[in-house]
């Protein structure tokens, strides 16, 4: 998957002026003002089971190192095979030299951002096997080269007519409807066809339990079960943060995960998998590979700090609750990870040269950390990034962070810790700042903050500032007595 | 009588002094004795929102120094006061007698109409206006400190008043500090809709209790709504509290 952080403002410049994503955006707020708070309504005590669901991903992450190496011995127990990738390129090669060795020319995948974060399916077309998507919304995606709009819905954008020429073009429908029924049947009957000769099916997992060494998924269309029953060879890649302690753990986890992810109590399907089919069984697959991922998370989690990033559960809550996410979409985030998660993830993932506007792109309005069932400080997060940053101001090529920043803070600095001086510098500005002033209010740009007065005007430095007021009142008040 | 400390934001020392003399008054018709210490400047949130911790550090410091006795520290505006009770303790968190200071001045640190509300325990000022009016949740307010029904309480007390429901009242407008003038397009989208809202409301009066807000809010509507009114809750009250005599 390309990498397009670096063009963040750009894209959200494009996005915003598109009508369609604005319509569907100007509603999506409403998934954390009515929605949410119903379906978590449905616990005996709904900030409780937020407390409870914060502590097992605090403990988990706490805890990886040891949980994994449960997991792995259970799992191994089970009969799956566990495969540990450091990096992405090694994941890739591993998938792609299974396919080749069983000389499988397409696989079918469930919905996964690990994939993206991969970018497994280029890897895999590249070399001549097809990865077909088969969540309806990855499938469209897919199908128009599209990044993900949404870590839930990554096609919740695309407009219906749109769909409906694409599935004639490439899913075999025959007529154009607008019917979301027929058209969530016409893929059926283009991806059943797929699964039905299927020999290896790729997931991603929502959870591991170390105690048991099960991975579970978590889904609405059944598409990630079939990806799971119908082939031989099923391959299932986490990236370390999936694991938890236990199968409770897991349960009250999946209760979070729905009420947060699209409002249920529970999603449609979920399944749990305990290794392969045994001898006995008549159904599933013959060999379950589980890839555990790394790509930089060991490292991540060395940082106290930083290691906050991986409770994320990944159930697109802070997205619905970001004003910025439901301005501007998904897109610009540049990569397979969007909105606040994407803010947070992003930068430790792929560095944080390469993602400042993800960093800053943000009012600090706290939304996104209101609501996380996983417990993560999102702006306490971007503040992190940011100190980073402005500690190796000297590095960084362009964006905000220059050394002009440095040099400005500092001269702030001296003028803010003594009074007479911030008195001063205000005398000085005054002028400067006012010089285009009418009417107490300044409407026309002055550098270097010509952004603020795009729409806006500012009010005039203030004639008196409070403190020369206070120096009058004060005055007066004394005089009185 | 009871004395307490006035912390004047920046914001307000510099484009919107209204605001503090309107928190002065209030607060002297409320029968406390309002101070104001002059050495006060700024709380440091523009440069902890930078990243530059180590100029921030010592503007905390400064801070500390001038409100550190103080037995309640009152600020109209909410985003500062999260500055001072959440921001100085992390900053100061490898400095056991700073953080001791900072820990401890926190507990002391107010946003106005929390402290008319919960301190004082005062919900009706006996103001008066004829009028619809919309509030906005401003997020350092709501989310930051948890405050929403203080300011609504006073709101709702005041006589002849309409106070309307507004559309989306807790989504942030944009403001965010170097965020509004480093992402002008996105900001613009936010504060526009915050505007329409307020519109479609159907107040003729948007009140808030944050200076970043109220030059947020108030720089657009003035610029294309230039008839639409914005303003700070503690400059509403006090204008709308009938004049009695003898104050200054
Ligand atoms: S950061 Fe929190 S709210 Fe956002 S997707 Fe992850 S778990 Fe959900």
């Amino acid at each position: 998957m390309e990498i397009r952080t670096e063009q963040f403002v750009e894209i959200a410049k494009k996005e915003l002026k598109n009508a369609r994503n604005k319509q569907f955006l100007s509603v999506l707020p409403l998934a954390i003002t009515i929605s949410r708070p119903r379906s978590m309504q449905s616990f005996p005590d709904p900030e409780a089971a937020n407390e409870y669901g914060r502590a097992v991903r605090a403990e988990a992450v706490a805890g990886m190192p040891e949980l994994l190496e449960e997991f792995e011995k259970n799992a191994l127990a089970n009969g799956a095979k566990i495969v540990w990738a450091k990096t992405a390129e090694e994941a890739n090669a591993f998938v792609l030299n299974l396919a080749k060795e069983r000389g499988i020319q397409y696989v079918t995948k469930g919905k996964s951002m690990i994939t993206e974060e991969m970018g497994l399916n280029d890897v895999l077309q590249e070399s001549g096997i097809e990865p077909f998507e088969s969540d309806l919304g990855e499938f469209i995606a897919q199908q128009l080269h599209k990044p993900p709009f949404h870590i839930v819905g990554p096609a919740l954008n695309i407009p219906v007519e749109e769909i409906s020429d694409l599935f004639i073009a490439k899913a075999d429908m025959k007529e154009p409807t607008t019917d979301p029924v027929k058209l969530g049947y016409a893929a059926r009957l283009y991806l059943r066809d797929k699964f039905h000769h299927l020999a290896m099916g790729i997931t991603g997992v929502n959870m591991a339990v170390a105690e048991t060494g099960s991975i579970i998924n978590v889904e609405n269309e059944g598409n990630i079960r079939m990806n799971k029953s119908s082939p031989k060879i099923q391959v299932s890649i986490m990236s370390l943060e999936k694991v938890v302690p236990t199968m409770a753990d897991a349960m009250h986890m999946i209760r979070l995960l729905c009420r947060n992810c699209t409002g249920q109590k529970l999603s449609a399907y979920i399944s749990i998998d305990s290794g392969p089919k045994k001898s006995d069984e008549v159904d599933g697959p013959e060999e379950l590979y589980i890839i555990i991922l790394d790509n930089g998370r060991s490292e991540i989690y060395q940082d106290i700090q930083a290691r906050e990033a991986l409770r994320c559960i990944r159930c697109g809550a802070c997205l619905a609750a970001c004003p910025v996410y439901c301005k501007i979409g998904g897109y610009p985030y540049g990569w397979a990870y969007s909105g606040p998660m994407g803010q947070v993830l992003n930068p430790l993932l792929l560095g944080l040269e390469k993602t400042q506007d993800l960093y800053h792109a943000c009012t600090l309005c706290g939304a996104c950390k209101s609501i996380c069932p996983a417990g993560i400080d999102h702006p306490k997060m971007f503040l992190y990034y940011r100190v980073q940053e402005a500690n190796s101001d000297k590095k960084a090529a362009g964006g905000f962070i220059t050394n002009k920043t440095a040099k400005f803070f500092d001269l702030w600095r001296w003028g803010t810790t003594r009074a007479w001086r911030w008195k001063m510098a205000v005398k000085t500005a005054r002028p400067f700042v006012n010089r285009y002033a009418k009417d107490g209010t300044i409407n026309k740009t002055i550098k270097p903050v010509e952004g603020w007065f795009r729409t806006r005007n500012l009010p005039a430095m203030a004639r008196k500032t409070f403190h020369e007021r206070w120096a009058e009142i004060n005055k007066k008040v004394t005089s009185d007595q | 009588m009871k004395t307490v400390s006035m912390f004047i934001p920046c914001t307000v020392d510099l484009f919107l002094p209204d605001i503090g003399e309107a928190t002065y008054q209030l607060l002297k018709r409320l029968g406390v004795n309002p101070v104001y210490h002059e050495e006060q400047t700024c709380c440091g949130q523009p440069a902890i929102n930078a990243g530059y911790i180590k100029q921030a550090k010592e503007v905390a410091k400064h801070f500390i120094e001038v409100f550190g006795e103080d037995g309640a520290i009152v600020s109209p505006s909410g985003s500062c006061v999260c500055t001072v009770k959440f921001h100085y303790p992390e900053l100061l968190c490898d400095e056991p007698a700073w953080l001791a200071r900072a820990e401890d001045l926190a507990g002391r640190t107010y946003e106005l109409s929390q402290y008319i509300v919960d301190v004082l325990g005062v919900s009706d000022l006996g103001a008066f206006y004829t009028g619809k009016i919309a509030y906005h949740e401003s997020c350092h307010i709501l989310r930051g400190l948890g405050v929403s029904e203080q300011p609504k309480k006073l709101i709702t007390n005041v006589k002849g008043a309409d106070f309307v429901a507004m559309k989306f009242s807790e989504i942030c407008c944009g403001f965010g500090g170097e965020f509004a003038n480093n992402y002008p397009d996105i900001s613009e989208a936010m504060v526009k809709e915050k505007c329409e809202n307020y519109i479609q409301s159907g107040a003729d009066l948007l009140l808030l209790c944050e200076p970043g807000c109220l030059l947020n809010i108030g720089g657009y509507l003035s610029r294309n709504h230039p008839d639409k009114k914005v303003m700070h809750l503690a400059q509403f009250l006090n204008d709308a509290i009938p004049f009695r005599g003898k104050e200054n």
